[in-house]
């Protein structure tokens, strides 16, 4: 596949989304216009011109808000998969990390970014610790499910070959773990960036939780709507990015071709 | 071999006692169910028996195993599928370390031409057909030049041109390579032209039922499926699988093709 053809497809792909989101937007500017909308939602155009009048409101805010969010993400990744994988080879491990995870994952993070805050601070530790908090289950059910995804046949196969423990990981657990580790990194994703904004809620100079919080107090609706869109562009980008490198990882599983799909 | 099930323990296999002489083709013939796949398991050190031996020229299986002397040939092509062909059939030459001195003295290449996939070394396993899979699967079972070669029903899922086809190329391979070999298979016709030895296998619990020599000279081929003497052994092997029933089949039974 060439990179003409990759970009005809993505254009073939996209045009109907764009549309569909302008249609949107052209229909809620003009409910409003027409005044068929309560008075506190903005028009898209209000909400557009007020990242116009004032860019660094985006730039400070959301470079701010994605820096913890990717590092809280990197933290828990790294964590989770290690737990996960130690979790799979080491039997007795296999139920602790496992309600750990579960435990963890269950805390209501409304409730825990304050207390944590009056443990370690309201700086970017806070955060960074939220957003691992609230990323980490799903990389690690999808490690360990993954690690424990190979077919029974295919290890058979290696332990007729003697197979040592680390080359069948190398050659069969790891790769056929692979699809499942990328649906928890893209479930992941967006999670760390909803789990930074909550914890700004706690107490945070900057990020796009902070401009949230300021405009809701100070009744500024197009802001509190911009930060609204800030927060989903992220969310769905930390997505995206995972999305793009599991095309190109992934590159053994056959295409389902149905005869009825345009 | 006792398999612990749900309440009482299920005898899969009872009183099997098998011999397959070094060099020959031996096969194992039975309904589907009576533990041949898992005779073969035994003997590739998959399972462990749970009373009685397995030898492998006075070897146990695991340490046959660790020498790599098992090549195994499952019913499904388990290959890897984020792996070429040419990967997967060097697969067993990267477990062993390249610098082993078990390996075939053909290269992967002259393999995958061996099984007449020549073209086809840089193809993922989901782009080829099953039976080209299945051929990739043999090749890699080659590649160690194993001393026993295992085959769990290898065609069972192909077309009975390939088939044929298969079983000759299979035949000619062993002939080459000197390795003994045990076929699984259900197919009777298969069962009598591949093989130097029949073991007719009954289910519940498996046993070995009886012994059929074939008598054919080597190198067999497809014109010998006209004999007199295939013809004799096809039918001591059915008597050995169904008895000597006199009678015609009742209406609505079904009766084997051959």
């Amino acid at each position: 596949m060439d990179a003409a053809a990759t970009l005809r497809r993505t254009a073939a792909a996209s045009w109907r989304p764009l549309l569909t989101v302008t249609v949107l937007l052209g229909a809620a500017e003009a409910a409003q216009r027409a005044g068929l909308l309560p008075v506190f939602i903005p028009s898209p155009s209000q909400v557009i011109a007020e990242a116009i009048r004032d860019p660094r409101l985006i730039t400070e805010n959301v470079g701010q808000t994605a820096l913890r969010a990717a590092i809280g993400y990197a933290i828990s990744a790294s964590i989770a998969i290690t737990a996960a994988s130690l979790a799979v080879l080491v039997r007795p491990l296999y139920g602790p990390v496992y309600n750990l995870g579960v435990t963890l994952h269950s805390i209501p993070i409304i409730a825990l970014a304050p207390l944590l805050a009056t443990w370690i601070g309201t700086g970017s530790q806070l955060q960074i610790a939220i957003a691992a908090l609230t990323s980490q289950f799903a990389m690690l059910v999808g490690t360990i499910q993954g690690l424990r995804a190979a077919d029974a046949r295919q290890r058979e196969m290696l332990h007729v070959l003697s197979a040592t423990r680390l080359q069948m990981l190398r050659y069969l657990l790891v790769p056929s773990a692979l699809p499942y580790l990328f649906a928890g990194l893209k479930i992941a994703a967006p999670s760390a960036v909803l789990g930074a904004i909550t914890a700004e809620w706690a107490g945070a100079d900057r990020g796009v939780g902070a401009m949230m919080l300021y405009a809701l107090f100070a009744y500024d609706t197009p802001k509190v709507w911009l930060s609204v869109v800030l927060t989903c562009l992220l969310a769905a980008s930390g997505y995206a990015v995972w999305a793009a490198i599991e095309r190109f990882a992934i590159y053994w599983e056959p295409a389902t071709e149905l005869a009825d799909q345009p | 071999m006792v398999f612990e099930g749900r309440g009482q323990p299920v005898v899969a296999l009872d009183k099997v006692d098998l011999h397959v002489p070094a060099g020959s083709f031996g096969s194992i013939i039975g309904p589907s169910g009576c533990g041949k796949s898992t005779l073969l398991r035994l003997v590739a050190d998959v399972m462990q028996p749970f009373a009685g031996t397995v030898t492998l020229s006075g070897d146990s299986p695991r340490t046959a195993r660790h020498e790599h002397a098992i090549g195994f040939v499952f019913q499904s092509p388990t290959l890897l599928p984020w792996r070429t062909v040419r990967q997967n059939v060097e697969l067993p030459l990267d477990v062993v370390g390249r610098k082993s001195t078990r390996r075939s003295s053909k290269t992967p290449d002259e393999l995958i031409e061996l099984v007449g996939l020549k073209g086809f070394e840089r193809a993922l396993p989901h782009e080829l057909s099953g039976g080209m899979q299945q051929r990739v699967a043999i090749a890699r079972s080659l590649v160690l030049q194993p001393d026993i070669l295992l085959l769990d029903e290898p065609f069972g899922a192909l077309d009975e041109i390939t088939r044929q086809r298969m079983n000759l190329e299979l035949l000619r391979i062993w002939a080459e390579s000197g390795t003994t070999a045990l076929l699984v298979t259900h197919s009777i016709a298969e069962a009598v032209f591949m093989s130097d030895h029949v073991h007719v296998m009954s289910a519940r619990p498996g046993r070995i039922a009886g012994v059929v020599d074939v008598p054919l000279p080597r190198p067999r081929s497809l014109d010998m499926m006209r004999t007199p003497a295939f013809y004799d052994c096809v039918n001591e092997v059915r008597d050995g699988l169904f008895g000597r029933e006199s009678e015609p089949a009742r209406a609505g039974e079904p009766v084997e093709a051959y």
